[in-house]
């Protein structure tokens, strides 16, 4: 039994009001007959797009001048309009019943919501066409005023779930359902160590308690238009499906990790394999196969992909070029899955962060006794660094090569942002495992090292106004994956958040609660 | 109208105009949602539809019963924030 909408276990389906006056569909009243003549459509339409939803500014203009109660002037109290005449009228001080009853005009419409009020039923009626209507001119005024708050990063305005024939049958044949409560465990399942896939494991575990990824599969959003039975989407669409079962045995993903070696050749075999490499193999596969495989075109072009692993993860990382000579940028936007931080004790030196760095503390993280914070990290990776005379590039400017500083930033911020720290030393001279501690927050401010911060800093604006209202840089702690051991033998675990703020650790099959100070106290 | 009333009417105007309104409603939304107040509510109707009988329920009786507690579990912290972007409106486009 496939659970369609991920919000609302516990709730069977609400049958819309059944008027015990009505004749005709459950959903509406008879009463609207009346209405229902001539061009009525259009002038419904139009009482929408003036009186309930203006989306141009001269249909704003008109509703804020016109919009006021024809008995006492007020604005509040519920105004309605009647849909028989022009008349607007209160309806908590029942005015516009008084209309109603006066004029015989049975129907009125709610100028706030939008809904169809019959005062012969005395409650509010959803009409099909009524509400076909009302759904269409809303959407319309949506995407006039294309306010970034209007829509969801996902692009789709939130509606509520309106349930189909199939839907509702599938619902009254199987009566069970789940509450989703504080303290349970629904979500979390251990996963089978099929011979050193810790590092898959981890990885799954994280993507599994991504609530937009979540979401995404539990409402079956993946229309999967590979002919074969190799698509990862619907695999992971699948493994979303075992996870929300409400099983408390682990799962055992062989048929995943067949995929993966399948469409990810790299990361195939026995021996341990590094988790971040899998995750951004696992992204790219999801990514490919979200587009089906059509649009091989789009797929490669990630500017141009909608796919919801490019919504939920990719950012865009700008790399600003500036001639020592003849100071003009050249800039680089590149899109990216991940932030790879080079680490203090790695053989490329780490401090000083900048030329004549600040020692400033953000996010709130204490330099405790000198250990480096996840900051630290993202303040080295955007600082200006001076590329030498041995790496000259050619300057536009100056059409000649020069020395140049290059910076990177943040131009557009993921969703979800994942944070690499490289442990793993790889040099020509020496593979090791680097173990600094690196000490990270449960909340996380990437507003300094965005592209903007960059500029408006330059612009001479150094005391910026903290807009502590302003959540758009900020994010959230929801999954830590650290690695045990050494290089050549070590396991991978995870931290995952459930429920805002319950922690758990995934070791393989094994999850255990945890406290939010074992999660911070790890080594990332 | 009293002079309040009419400022209060004047400034909802203004707000209508410059599509603002629409920008508050949906940011006071967003916020609700949030901070759980929209599932907090909703469980409250679903409490009161349970009560009524669903045959029976109306949308008034709805609106009578939950109004005053949702008003009542609005956050502090959302109210000064929509405060503070209608005055920041004001400021803005005061002619007022």
């Amino acid at each position: 039994f496939q659970v369609n909408h991920p919000g609302d276990f516990s709730l069977s389906p609400i049958k819309p009001k059944l008027n015990v006056l009505s004749v005709m569909s459950p959903a509406g009243c008879s009463h609207v007959n009346g209405y229902k003549v001539d061009n009525w459509k259009q002038n419904l339409r139009v009482i929408y797009q003036c009186f309930v939803w203006s989306g141009t500014a001269e249909t704003r203009r008109r509703k804020a001048k016109s919009c006021i109660c024809h008995m006492c002037g007020a604005h509040l109290n519920r105004l309605h309009s009647c849909l028989y005449c022009v008349f607007f009228g209160c309806f908590t001080k029942k005015h516009i019943h008084e209309h109603a009853k006066n004029k015989r005009h049975n129907l009125a419409i709610d100028l706030l919501y939008g809904g169809i009020y019959c005062f012969v039923c005395q409650d509010y009626i959803y009409d099909k066409d009524m509400e076909q209507i009302a759904k269409e001119e809303q959407r319309k005024a949506w995407k006039l005023q294309g306010t970034p708050l209007l829509f969801l990063r996902i692009g789709e305005k939130y509606t509520t779930w309106e349930p189909t024939k199939r839907e509702l049958e599938l619902l009254r044949h199987n009566p069970k359902r789940r509450k989703i409560t504080t303290n349970c465990t629904i979500g979390l399942r251990g996963l089978i160590n099929l011979g050193n896939t810790c590092f898959m494991n981890c990885i799954v575990q994280a993507l599994t308690h991504t609530p937009l990824l979540r979401d995404f599969f539990l409402s079956d959003r993946h229309k999967c238009e590979m002919q074969s039975n190799s698509c990862l989407v619907c695999e992971m669409s699948q493994l979303f499906q075992e996870f929300y079962s409400g099983h408390r045995s682990p799962h055992i993903p062989f048929r995943l990790l067949h995929l993966v070696w399948t469409h990810a050749r790299h990361l195939a075999g026995y021996e341990q394999q590094d988790a971040h490499e899998f995750l951004i193999a696992a992204l790219d596969v999801l990514h490919r196969h979200c587009k089906g495989d059509d649009n091989g075109k789009k797929a490669n072009n990630p500017n141009h992909c909608n796919c919801i692993i490019d919504q939920i993860f990719t950012g865009g990382l700008q790399s600003d070029v500036t001639c020592q000579v003849c100071h003009g940028v050249s800039t680089t936007i590149d899109p990216f899955w991940d932030i790879s931080l080079d680490l203090p004790g790695s053989s490329t030196p780490f401090w000083p962060l900048s030329p004549g760095g600040d020692g400033s503390t953000v996010n709130g993280e204490s330099h405790l006794s000198g250990s480096t914070t996840l900051t630290d990290c993202l303040r080295r990776f955007t600082r200006p660094e001076h590329l030498g005379s041995s790496a000259k590039i050619k300057c536009g400017g100056c059409h000649s090569y020069q020395e140049s500083t290059k910076q990177l930033t943040m131009k557009k911020l993921p969703i979800v942002a994942c944070f690499h720290l490289k442990r793993f030393e790889h040099s020509a001279k020496l593979r090791r495992k680097i173990t600094t501690y690196v000490s990270f927050p449960l909340e996380l401010d990437m507003t300094p090292f965005m592209a903007s911060s960059k500029e408006s800093r330059m612009n001479g604006q150094y005391q910026q106004t903290v807009d502590v209202l302003n959540n758009d840089n900020k994010y959230s702690l929801f999954a830590v994956v650290n690695h045990q051991g050494t290089l050549e033998s070590g396991h991978y675990t995870s931290f995952i958040r459930q429920h805002k703020d319950q922690w758990f650790k995934c070791d393989d099959a094994i999850i255990t609660k945890a406290s939010i100070k074992d999660v911070l106290d790890s080594e990332g | 109208m009293s002079k309040d009333s009419q400022m209060r009417a004047a400034i909802n105007q203004k707000l209508i105009e410059m599509g603002e309104r629409e920008r508050l409603k949906e940011l006071l939304r967003a916020k609700l949602v949030e901070c759980g107040w929209k599932d907090q509510l909703k469980a409250h109707c679903k409490d009161v539809i349970k009560e009524k009988g669903l045959e029976h329920v109306t949308v008034e009786d709805l609106v009578t019963d939950v109004t005053p507690k949702g008003r009542a579990l609005v956050p502090d912290s959302v109210k000064k924030e929509l405060l503070q972007r209608i005055r920041a409106f004001l400021a803005q486009h005061a002619t007022l």
